[in-house]
């Protein structure tokens, strides 16, 4: 599924969140959206995903794609386990209901669980979880309808190195999978350089960087530099803002 | 220098007209969620699951506070008028006269409050939890309908539920009301039960079933739609709750009033 933002533009209190971005995902293709906190990048997400409405621009999606999100505080059901949580849309969905038996559903949840190193685990709660098994969880959940957009919403943070290596081998083996489009955003030089293959850069609602994760890497860029080197000096200013 | 924003009477007005502006919002929030409802309803699109598990709470969970506070009120009541209407010779009016009192007013009204207080409250918070933590963005994503797994169970256990609570809680009314008589003005139960029966119309019945409903379905409603419009942290899930208990109070009085005066004016 080719995904393509237009001139996409949010404002949120007279202040311009998005300001007319626009990029493209092709099939099989992951995009890393990377900036400060605040510059817009869960926005974006819940924009695509249709959470949010945008003020214009446009988002471009083909009529039959299954768009999936993870998000970046989990955003389990606390009301019910982890299986219930995983196979809420295959249940509650209009059009699933009655497509699914019962040992099917529970094969699918197991299935999917084991993709995220999570077994025998169905019957807990979300309070019962650690921060990083709720993140899986709530993945668990996004891909369980078989999406071909996936939106991820800081996979990776909280995690500790090793699961977050496991989340990014996870996040390209899944693209290759379902042959999806995927938007990763992450503050993590190891998820993009793992997980992602082209970057763009968002501040103060504009993209400033836009290409290879070579590129973002190498310095090209004074925006990308500042953002890989860590550093207070560069052309964003972050107090203040 | 006098300066116009700075003046006492000012604030107040720019204070007066946040709330009502809040007012108006929560009306037009109200008239739509109510329209999604319905269109829910009319098109069959009820979970059966969630609805029992909804009824559930509604008519069983809340029986123990709704029964405490009607029999309490009924109890008090008969403790203030038997002894008065035996002083003046009217003890055998004593039965009709609660059975008038209970079936058209404080069983409905007060198994209301019971209920606002106590799954309307509970309602609103699960929500507006669920709104902050965007668990209701995730079930949008999920392409689940919020109004249809929310709200309309709740509706529908609200219209269904609530008058059954107002049997059983206007029946112990009754009775704790005979019981209180008998005990402080020794008006014999017998005396009192035949009186009641003057006091018992099927009219009344009906119009307070049909009260109920609507009290039931209003405090879903004013519940999942004030947790449902919450956004921000867990101060909010607290601003919400008290929102939806205080409109559904005077959602109750409101429609006290008009079926008082559609009825029996
Ligand atoms: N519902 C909302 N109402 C008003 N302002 C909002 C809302 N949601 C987000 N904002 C504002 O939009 C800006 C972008 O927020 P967003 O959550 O997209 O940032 P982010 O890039 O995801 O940050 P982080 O890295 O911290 O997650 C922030 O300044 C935020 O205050
Ligand atoms: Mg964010």
């Amino acid at each position: 599924m080719t995904l393509e933002v237009k001139n996409l533009t949010k404002i949120f209190d007279n202040k311009k969140v998005l300001d007319n971005v626009s990029f493209k995902v092709e099939n099989g293709q992951t995009l890393g959206v990377v900036g400060f906190s605040g510059s817009g990048k869960s926005t974006l997400l819940k924009i695509i995903s249709g959470i949010l409405e945008k003020d214009s621009g446009e988002i471009i999606l083909p009529n039959n794609s299954e768009v999936a999100m993870a998000f970046q505080y989990s955003a389990l059901f606390d009301f019910l386990d982890v299986y219930d949580n995983i196979a809420f849309p295959l249940v509650e969905r209009k059009e699933f209901r009655g497509k699914y038996s019962k040992d099917e559903i529970t094969k699918i949840v197991s299935q999917k669980l084991q993709m995220v190193g999570l077994e025998g685990i169905e019957e807990k709660f979300p309070s019962e979880l650690s921060g990083g098994m709720q993140k899986r969880v709530g993945f668990a959940r996004a891909i369980v309808t078989n999406p071909n957009v996936i939106l991820y919403d800081e996979p990776t943070s909280g995690l500790d190195p090793v699961t977050s290596t496991m989340i990014e081998d996870y996040i390209v083996r899944l693209k290759r999978e379902l042959n999806a489009s995927c938007v990763v955003v992450t503050h993590q030089l190891s998820t993009i350089r793992r997980a992602v293959d082209y970057v763009i850069m968002l501040y103060q609602g504009k993209i400033v960087f836009d290409g290879k994760v070579e590129d973002f890497l190498n310095n090209k860029n004074e925006y990308a530099r500042q953002f890989v080197t860590a550093s207070i000096q560069g052309p964003m200013n972050i107090i203040g803002k | 220098m006098f300066e116009l924003n700075k003046t006492f009477t000012y604030q107040r007005f720019v204070l007066l007209w946040g709330q009502i502006e809040e007012f108006l919002i929560l009306i037009g929030n109200l008239g739509k969620d109510f329209v999604d409802v319905i269109k829910r309803i009319l098109s069959l699109e009820i979970n059966l699951n969630e609805t029992i598990e909804q009824s559930k709470r509604f008519a069983y969970d809340s029986l123990p506070i709704s029964l405490t506070i009607v029999s309490m009120t009924s109890a008090i009541i008969a403790m203030q008028l038997a002894p008065e209407l035996a002083r003046q010779g009217g003890a055998d009016y004593t039965g009709m006269l609660s059975a008038l009192v209970m079936v058209r007013e404080l069983a409905a009204v007060m198994s209301a409050f019971a209920i606002i207080s106590m799954v309307g409250a509970s309602f609103a918070s699960e929500i507006a939890s669920m709104a902050v933590t965007e668990q209701i963005s995730a079930m949008k994503v999920l392409k689940v309908d919020p109004i249809a797994y929310l709200f309309v169970p709740r509706f529908i256990a609200g219209a269904l539920f609530m008058p059954v609570v107002f049997i059983v809680s206007g029946f112990c009314g009754l009775v704790c009301a005979g019981l209180v008589s008998n005990w402080c003005a020794d008006l014999s139960l017998l005396n009192y039960f035949t009186s009641l029966w003057h006091g018992l119309y099927i009219r009344d019945i009906f119009i307070a079933l049909l009260k109920s409903s609507f009290f039931g379905a209003t405090i879903a409603l004013i519940s999942s739609s004030c947790g449902y419009s919450a956004h921000g942290g867990a101060k909010e899930v607290g601003l919400a709750t008290t929102k939806a208990v205080v409109s559904s109070f005077l959602a109750i009085a409101m429609w006290d009033f008009i079926f008082a005066s559609v009825f029996y004016l």
